[in-house]
């Protein structure tokens, strides 16, 4: 809400704008911006041209002499014809820096001086488009500054105002408060109605069919009038509170919405048909084209403003077009009435309209604004559109809309607030606020709600008013008594920084990318989430109104959002990436009704580049299955998790280069080479390798405190096996075998040889085991022994041949 | 016998003098092999005490030994001193070169800017006493919003535009236009409220919320840290004190709150929460560095709290005298960083708490914005891009 101080003075005395802006800070109206206006027109002064002739070498030119207060008169060069000897127009002196950014200097125009320019309003700065100067007041003195003569020098705050204070959203509110905040009196504006005629009740009747949707609805009858522009002092108005100017009735209805914050409509009373105004609901079918030309299917829930025949108006929202003044327009119908807020609301978002009017009925107009807005508006009318106003009011009320009245204990604030605040202080800034007291007892007093605070209904209500008004820095600073439990710190949040803690002292860096992903990102992951009664199937829950469609499903997996993060580094020539994410993926709940999703925590990362950072030091071997294995199984020591490693990943991943983790039956996660086809969707090269795991399955399987084992004090006898077996034979399988003798305490493996001289398929295996009994020595000869049998176990299972 | 005692003399003296003047452990060994070998001096002196008579073998003996110690012992000192040497010479040597750059096998890792903004925050709220909670970041609108106190034709529901989901990827069961993605971290409140049952509950819940708003200062996207502290007797005081103290500890000890009326539906009375702006130290000017470098954020230094005093510490070059306008806090000194209040009693209610006994107070910050001010982060975007060259320097 913009207000401008030279308008709220009319109602109250104000402080410098500094004082005023922290004054309005301090209780609530936070004022974001000072604007000063006006200022730009130092050099411009009120100018009388004495006379006038023609240019002697142009045309289109003419020279005229003005007086600008100065003595002696200055010559002038100027081309506009708008204007006779003796008129007052201003004059840019030399010297003037124009708000367009022009400078005046003394110049000669085709071999003519000239000292200065007589200018428009557009010059000026004061209106978008101007035909010729713009005639002051001709009983302005010559040379008073036009800032001055127009009362441009304005001061304009920019205050936000909080969806819960629709009465200040007005310069009367705003004045209200300052006068609270500051112990001073608000002089409301007192229209003088001088009626005339025969009653309005005669011209027109009003009907409400809808008394749950409209409260009250007042009109008054205007004639005579003539529509014109409006005066200077009342376009500016207007717009230095960014309203534009339109024409002088319309402009009435638009000041009052802004000094008093109450909307008014007007009507063209000779296009209301019956001259009979219904207040309804609209009929199934129903249209409307409303003020901005915009033909409206109404719905049967949208409040009408209508005559005998039709609908003229979206209630509270915006006019109709048939109905509207026109330059033709000699009889006004002023509406001033009170709507539901929540009706107001949904038609303005029904039909995506928001209106100064519906902004503030929506928020809750002051129900005792009525009345007086309506008197205010109709005299304004007349005023300045030179119209009589008909006797009385045609006001239909059909139902009372009271503001309640509130209890407030005075023990109660300094519950809520942990400082007193004794009785007569509350009682002082309730009054202040305009809150009556209704009935006082020792343990409290009720008071009666003003009209336009329809934000305030229970005691914390009273007791906020009290403390913003007494202002915030006078609660103390303490802290809450007594300590809580100490929780132990959940598993969850252990496994989480254990997980972060080792990825990246495996060199990955984190990524955060939004929830939300293009549909066709998640299509090669293939984790349809079941919709509907469970047999309909979707990529991922979609949103309804997505900021475009890269961004309109919620992600089942975080993998193709780091695949988007490679692409982008890639982009920018950065070739090593390790990238880890750790975020909800989201599935649809199958019992929505408490909970619309499940949303399952996961880890995802991506490598792609060389395994070591570039460097004199390591060599530049690109990372391949197994430098992403090792950032798993980093993930999966820290937290004791062991798994089996199941060969073909997840389908998003290269068959032959991928593997899924186990534990138990269940799938903790998929590790491996992105599959080339979901890499050439991503626009990415080969070679990019990435991981997903459950934290749920981790968590299931982790043993997140390690329990002691006594250190071995007999000695070890260490053996070298080598087996040459099948290339299918997984390594964990021949390791399997070994570890089934139990002398065996650990095992090695240290070498995988392929190539000459063993044949085509084979592979060989070079293992360093450890032999060790618990409670004795063991014997060279015991160590011999279970190696054979290892060796035979191997040989009859895997037909392993030793390797000499 | 005088003769092989003179040998054995010869021999003593011998070695002595081949010893002293050996150069290296190659000349050592040679003079070992010469005198004490199998076929050395030594063993050739020994070979002729065969003439000998009884007696006087041992005395000859005796001899032998002590010259064969003299020897050993002649030629482990000419070993030591030539090791010494050795190690002399090789501490003498040039240095390595290790201005080279370390081996590293792997990169080294980075934590996103807001997780770390995030766990600083929740830190600092375990030390005083509150637990971690989540919630679903897809709601139901009467967490989100009906039970916060903002029923549907609320205009409060403008200050947050909605994303909602498309009901025909859900399950069967949720009414049309009621699942929606969290616009903030509030409805953790209710749930929390309503898991924990009776109070005291003291809970911090940080978090993924959603706006339909996207340009250069909004991300349809960002994060929030939310908490709230029910119990018999809490005041606002204690927000007041318990807010203070966050802000010293996260900005600085220095660093001062400003509480201003504002309106947050599921709050009464509320509050927005200003900290006296951690860039410029609350005076709205900055000094002007003669090097031109005051703009720039210093590096967070190792277990420091951030704040003024360290970004000092790290602007370089010298104080110019004059000064410019801190852009951070718009010249005014404060920055706006939280939203704060007591619960409304509805709130309470509907988290399953009698309002009537118990009072609590609830607060919530943005951590893109948190985060910003602590590293020195210009530009909402470079969050979500996850540019490598942005990530590593956290
Ligand atoms: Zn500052």
């Amino acid at each position: 809400m913009r207000i401008s101080l030279n308008w709220l003075s009319e109602y109250v005395d104000v402080p410098s704008p500094e004082e005023l802006a922290k004054r309005l800070t301090a209780v609530g109206l936070e004022v974001e911006a000072i604007e000063r206006t006006g200022t730009g027109l130092d050099g411009v002064v009120a100018a009388r041209i004495v006379a006038s002739e023609k240019h002697p070498n142009a045309e289109k030119l003419s020279v005229s002499r003005v007086d600008a207060g100065r003595g002696e008169p200055l010559q002038i060069v100027c081309g506009a014809k708008n204007y006779q000897v003796g008129d007052v127009v201003p004059l840019a002196t030399v010297g003037t820096v124009l708000p367009g950014g022009g400078k005046i200097e003394k110049a000669k125009l085709r071999g003519v001086e000239s000292s200065g320019m007589l200018c428009s309003a557009k010059e000026l700065g004061l209106a978008e488009e101007a035909s010729g100067l713009l005639l002051l007041d001709r009983k302005i003195a010559p040379g008073t500054p036009v800032a001055k003569a127009l009362a441009l020098e304005d001061v304009l705050l920019d205050v936000n105002v909080t969806p819960n204070r629709p009465d200040a959203l007005s310069h009367v509110g705003i004045a209200r408060e300052v006068a609270a905040a500051l112990g001073k009196k608000v002089r409301m504006p007192a229209p003088r109605l001088a009626e005339q005629g025969a009653p309005a009740r005669d011209a027109v009747k009003v009907r409400i069919d809808a008394p749950d949707r409209c409260a009250r609805y007042a009109a008054r009858v205007v004639e005579g009038v003539k529509i014109g522009p409006s005066p200077l002092w009342l376009a500016r108005r207007l717009e230095s509170c960014g309203v534009r100017s339109i024409s002088n009735v319309v402009d009435a209805t638009n000041l009052v919405l802004l000094e008093l914050g109450h909307p008014l409509h007007a009507f063209d009373l000779d296009k209301v048909a019956g001259r009979e105004i219904v207040v309804r609901t609209a009929r199934p079918g129903e249209k409307l084209t409303t003020l901005d030309g915009k033909e409206r299917a109404l719905s049967p829930e949208d409040l009408l403003i209508a005559d005998r025949d039709r609908g003229s108006a979206l209630a509270g929202v915006m006019g109709g077009g048939d109905s509207e003044i026109s330059a033709g327009t000699t009889r006004v119908l002023l509406e001033s009435a009170w709507f539901q807020p929540g009706g107001i609301r949904r038609t303005s978002r029904r039909h995506g309209l928001k209106t100064e009017a519906s902004y503030r009925f929506e928020r809750g107009a002051d129900p005792g604004m009525v009345i007086p807005a309506v008197d205010r508006c109709a005299a304004l009318i007349a005023e300045l559109a030179g119209g009589t106003v008909r006797p009385g009011i045609v006001d239909c009320h059909p139902r009372e809309v009271r503001a309640p009245e509130v209890r407030l204990r005075w023990t109660r604030p300094a519950k809520i607030l942990g400082m007193d605040v004794a009785k007569d202080d509350a009682r002082r800034i309730l009054a202040g606020l305009g809150f009556e007291e209704r009935a006082a007892d020792a343990e409290g007093a009720t008071f009666r709600v003003p009209s336009w605070r329809a934000d305030v209904s229970i005691e914390e209500d009273l007791v906020e008013e009290v403390v913003r008004t007494k202002g915030y820095d006078a609660i103390p600073e303490t802290l809450p008594h007594g300590a809580s439990d100490t929780p132990a710190e959940p598993l969850e949040a252990r496994a989480v920084a254990r997980i972060r803690a080792a990825l990246e002292g495996a060199g990955f860096a984190e990524a955060v990318n939004f929830s939300f992903v293009a549909e066709r990102e998640l299509e090669p992951f293939q984790r349809h989430v079941a919709t509907g009664d469970g047999t309909g199937r979707a990529l991922g829950i979609a949103l309804k109104n997505p900021i475009s469609a890269e961004l309109s499903v919620m992600r089942t997996s975080l993998v193709p959002s780091l695949l988007k993060n490679v692409a982008h580094n890639l982009r920018q020539r950065i070739a090593d990436v390790r990238l880890y994410e750790l975020a909800s993926v989201y599935y649809p709940n199958p019992d929505p009704k408490q909970r619309p999703s499940a949303e399952f925590v996961e880890v995802a990362g991506v490598i792609l580049g060389r395994r070591s950072p570039a460097s004199w030091a390591t060599g530049a071997d690109a990372s391949d299955f197994f430098d992403a294995k090792a950032a798993v199984a980093g993930v999966l020591e820290a937290l004791g998790v062991e798994v089996r490693w199941r060969p073909r990943g997840d389908g998003w991943l290269h068959p032959r280069t991928s593997a899924s983790l186990l534990a138990g039956e269940d799938v903790v996660g998929d590790v491996g080479e992105l599959h080339p086809r979901v890499a050439a969707a991503f626009e990415l090269p080969r070679g990019v390798l990435a991981f997903r795991l459950s934290l749920d399955a981790l968590l299931r399987a982790a043993r997140l405190v390690p329990q002691h084992r006594a250190i071995p004090r007999l000695p070890a006898v260490l053996r070298d096996l080598a087996v040459v077996v099948d290339e299918a034979a997984p390594a964990a399988a021949v390791e399997g075998l070994v570890r089934e003798e139990a002398l065996v305490e650990s095992v090695t493996l240290f070498d995988v040889y392929r190539g000459a001289p063993l044949p085509a398929g084979k592979k060989n295996l070079a293992f360093a085991i450890a032999y060790r009994a618990a409670e004795r020595t063991l014997t060279d000869a015991e160590a011999d022994a279970a190696h054979a049998r290892i060796v035979k176990r191997l040989a009859e299972k895997l037909g392993a041949e030793l390797r000499g | 016998m005088a003769d092989l005692l003179g040998q054995l003399e010869a021999l003593s003296k011998g070695a002595r003098d081949a010893i002293a003047r050996a150069a290296d452990e190659k000349a050592i060994e040679e003079l070992r092999v010469r005198f004490l070998g199998k076929k050395g001096e030594l063993s050739a002196v020994l070979r002729g005490m065969g003439q000998l008579s009884a007696e006087e073998r041992p005395r000859v003996g005796e001899v032998a030994n002590r010259v064969k110690d003299e020897v050993e012992a002649l030629l482990d000192g000419a070993r030591r001193r030539l090791e010494a040497a050795k190690l002399e010479a090789e501490l003498a040597g040039p240095p390595i070169d290790v201005t080279l750059p370390p081996r590293r096998l792997l990169p080294r890792g980075h934590r996103h800017p807001i997780t770390r903004a995030t766990e600083e925050i929740a830190g600092i709220f375990a030390r005083l006493g509150y637990e971690v909670a989540s919630g679903p970041e897809i709601e139901l609108d009467w967490y989100n919003f009906e039970a916060l106190n903002i029923p549907p034709d609320h205009p409060a529901r403008d200050m947050q535009d909605t994303f909602y989901a498309d009901e025909s990827t859900l399950r069967h069961g949720v009414e049309p236009g009621t699942v929606l993605l969290r616009t903030h971290t509030s409805p953790v409140q209710i749930r929390a409220m309503k898991r924990i049952g009776e109070p005291p509950v003291r809970i911090i819940c940080p978090g993924r919320v959603y706006r339909s708003d996207y340009d250069q200062t909004h991300s349809p996207m960002f994060h929030q840290v939310e908490g709230l502290c029910v119990d018999e007797g809490i005041t606002f005081a204690d927000l007041k004190g318990t807010l203070a103290a966050f802000a010293r500890a996260y900005f600085g000890p220095g660093t001062k709150t400003r509480f201003r009326p504002s309106y947050f539906p599921f709050v009464e009375p509320g509050a927005e929460v200003d900290v006296s702006c951690s860039i410029c130290g609350g005076s709205g000017r900055i000094p002007v560095r003669a090097q031109g470098q005051a703009d720039e954020p210093a590096p967070e230094r190792a277990g420091g709290s951030g704040g003024r005093e360290l970004r000092e510490g790290g602007a370089s070059g010298p104080p110019s005298g004059q000064t410019k306008r801190c852009g951070t806090c718009k010249e005014t000194g404060w920055l706006e960083v939280l939203g704060a209040g007591m619960v409304h009693p509805k709130v309470l209610e509907n988290g399953g708490i009698d309002p009537k006994r118990y009072t609590g107070f609830a607060f919530g910050m943005g951590v893109e914005r948190m985060a910003m001010l602590r590293y020195g982060i210009d530009d909402l975007r470079l969050y979500f891009e996850n540019d490598l060259r942005f990530l590593q320097q956290f």
